[in-house]
């Protein structure tokens, strides 16, 4: 028991079985609940409720129409996602004993952070999802959309690797000679771990509150929230690195876990499918997608973490990610406005259609196809990472040192 | 052991321990030590991984002080 818990809860995970886990369990969210594993969506209805609150009225605004604003975030399953991801990723950081607030140094990390995030709001809710429904989930429910939707992210996160690397934006860390004094901090009375266990508790009595009540949708979706914000916090699976640590220095382990991930939870979304006698979730692969996904790139990387990543940092104690949050609902919200106010949907959205591999190809094509270019793409990772290095790229022979 | 130089980069997020280590260590001369202080739990993990993947050694295992955690490594 003791080494499960050790194994389980006290280590972090490989972020190859976190990923396959998520990809499982997003999969039999799907069969259970016929919606997917998405977060801004939910965004998006939170800042149409504050909207709300300031006396707007949304019934002329189509986006919220297309979303759904039906209740209150306590009553939507998409909400209980969301806030579930948080309760889960913070039960594991108080269990860790990990939370810190952890303040940046260089004051340009916050205003970095709230354009990032308004930038990325704003591009995932043009695409129709984040690097969710329109990535991790989206792949598995044979969505063309998602595919357009990754590659146009990888172009974004290129330019937006290229911005954070000037100076102005990356600024400059406390270097010194020698070495300073790190008092060994003394290991006090552990308060988190305990806080932690009450927390635990508290959130699985109200999950079996949610089935006793007569409201099993929103139990399961507390219990599958909490279970992936669980995932995503112990494997620590970023999202935004795995696009932008390519460009930096090559690392592409987070790549590599998350394509991983996403062929099992296709194989997974795949079975569900054909057992339940299911459709898939189609989204409008248009050219809002293309442009959608480069914006979304190009943000989370100026934020430093994208719609999940974020989740779980700001549970760590990153409060800088407090700002992104912000600026994910502000501009998720904006995009909602200019959706039909300033014209996004006729020029951008209009002209596209739903396409899907399953539909299209039937169940044995379309799994095909997918795992093929997965498995392509995870070729193209590993060679990345093996020959990719910092400041050098692709070139080799160049020395480590100055001299 | 004489550390040479300390990055303190507390604080800080991704990518910037990762991208502040590598370019520090591009500057220093072959040999010498760099101390280096994180406290986001992803560098935990990648900082170490680069550092090997681009030629340099650690010059001892990580030290966990408190929920920072300390590098040593040579350039």
């Amino acid at each position: 028991m003791r080494a499960l818990y050790r194994r389980w809860v006290l280590s972090y995970w490989s972020p190859y079985a976190a990923m396959a886990l998520a990809g499982i369990l997003s999969a039999v969210y799907f069969g259970i609940t016929k919606t997917v594993w998405a977060v801004t969506g939910e965004f998006t209805r939170l800042g149409g409720h504050v909207l709300e609150w300031f006396g707007a009225d949304l019934s002329d605004w189509s986006y919220f129409g297309l979303v759904g604003m039906n209740g209150t975030t306590w009553t939507r399953t998409d909400g209980w996602i969301v806030w579930g991801m948080f309760v889960g990723a913070l039960i594991m950081v108080l269990l860790n004993n990990n939370f810190k607030i952890r303040v940046p140094r260089q004051k340009r990390r916050w205003i970095q952070g709230f354009a990032g995030g308004i930038v990325a709001g704003f591009g995932a809710r043009m695409a129709l999802g984040c690097n969710l429904a329109a990535f991790f989930t989206g792949v598995p429910q044979f969505s063309l959309h998602a595919w357009i939707f990754m590659a146009a992210t990888g172009i974004g996160t290129y330019l937006g690797v290229k911005l954070i690397g000037t100076k102005w934006w990356k600024g400059k860390p406390a270097l010194s000679k020698g070495s300073i004094d790190t008092a060994s901090q003394p290991t006090k009375r552990k308060v988190q771990p305990i806080l932690g266990g009450i927390a635990a508790l508290l959130y699985a009595a109200l999950i079996v509150c949610f089935f006793a009540t007569g409201h099993p949708m929103l139990g399961v979706a507390a219990l599958f929230g909490a279970f992936f914000g669980i995932c995503i916090e112990r494997g620590q699976i970023c999202f935004t690195s795995a696009f932008r640590d390519m460009w930096i220095s090559g690392r592409a382990t987070m790549t590599k876990a998350i394509l991983a991930g996403m062929a099992v939870s296709s194989v997974a979304t795949l079975i569900i499918l054909l057992v339940n006698g299911m459709d898939p979730i189609t989204k409008i692969a248009a050219p809002s997608t293309l442009i959608g996904g480069i914006l979304f790139g190009l943000g989370i990387v100026m934020a430093g973490g994208c719609e999940t990543g974020m989740m779980y940092r700001l549970m760590e104690g990153q409060i800088v990610f407090l700002p992104v949050f912000l600026g994910n609902v502000i501009g998720a919200s904006f995009l909602a406005y200019a959706w039909d106010h300033m014209g996004v949907y006729d020029a951008l959205v209009a002209s596209g259609s739903k396409i899907n591999l399953f539909t299209a190809w039937g169940p044995a094509g379309a799994i095909a196809a997918t795992l093929i270019v997965l498995g392509l793409v995870f070729a193209i990772a590993a060679y990345w990472q093996k020959h990719y290095r910092f400041g050098t790229g692709f070139k080799r022979g160049e020395s480590h040192h100055v001299n | 052991m004489s550390i040479d130089y300390t990055l303190d980069i507390r604080g800080e997020s991704c990518p910037y321990p990762v991208v502040y280590t590598l370019e520090t260590l591009k500057g220093m001369k072959q040999g010498q030590l760099l101390q280096v202080i994180v406290d986001c739990p992803s560098a935990f993990r990648n900082v170490p991984e680069e550092v090997l993947k681009h030629g340099y050694t650690m010059a001892q295992e990580p030290e966990k002080n408190g929920r920072d955690m300390i590098f040593y490594i040579t350039a």
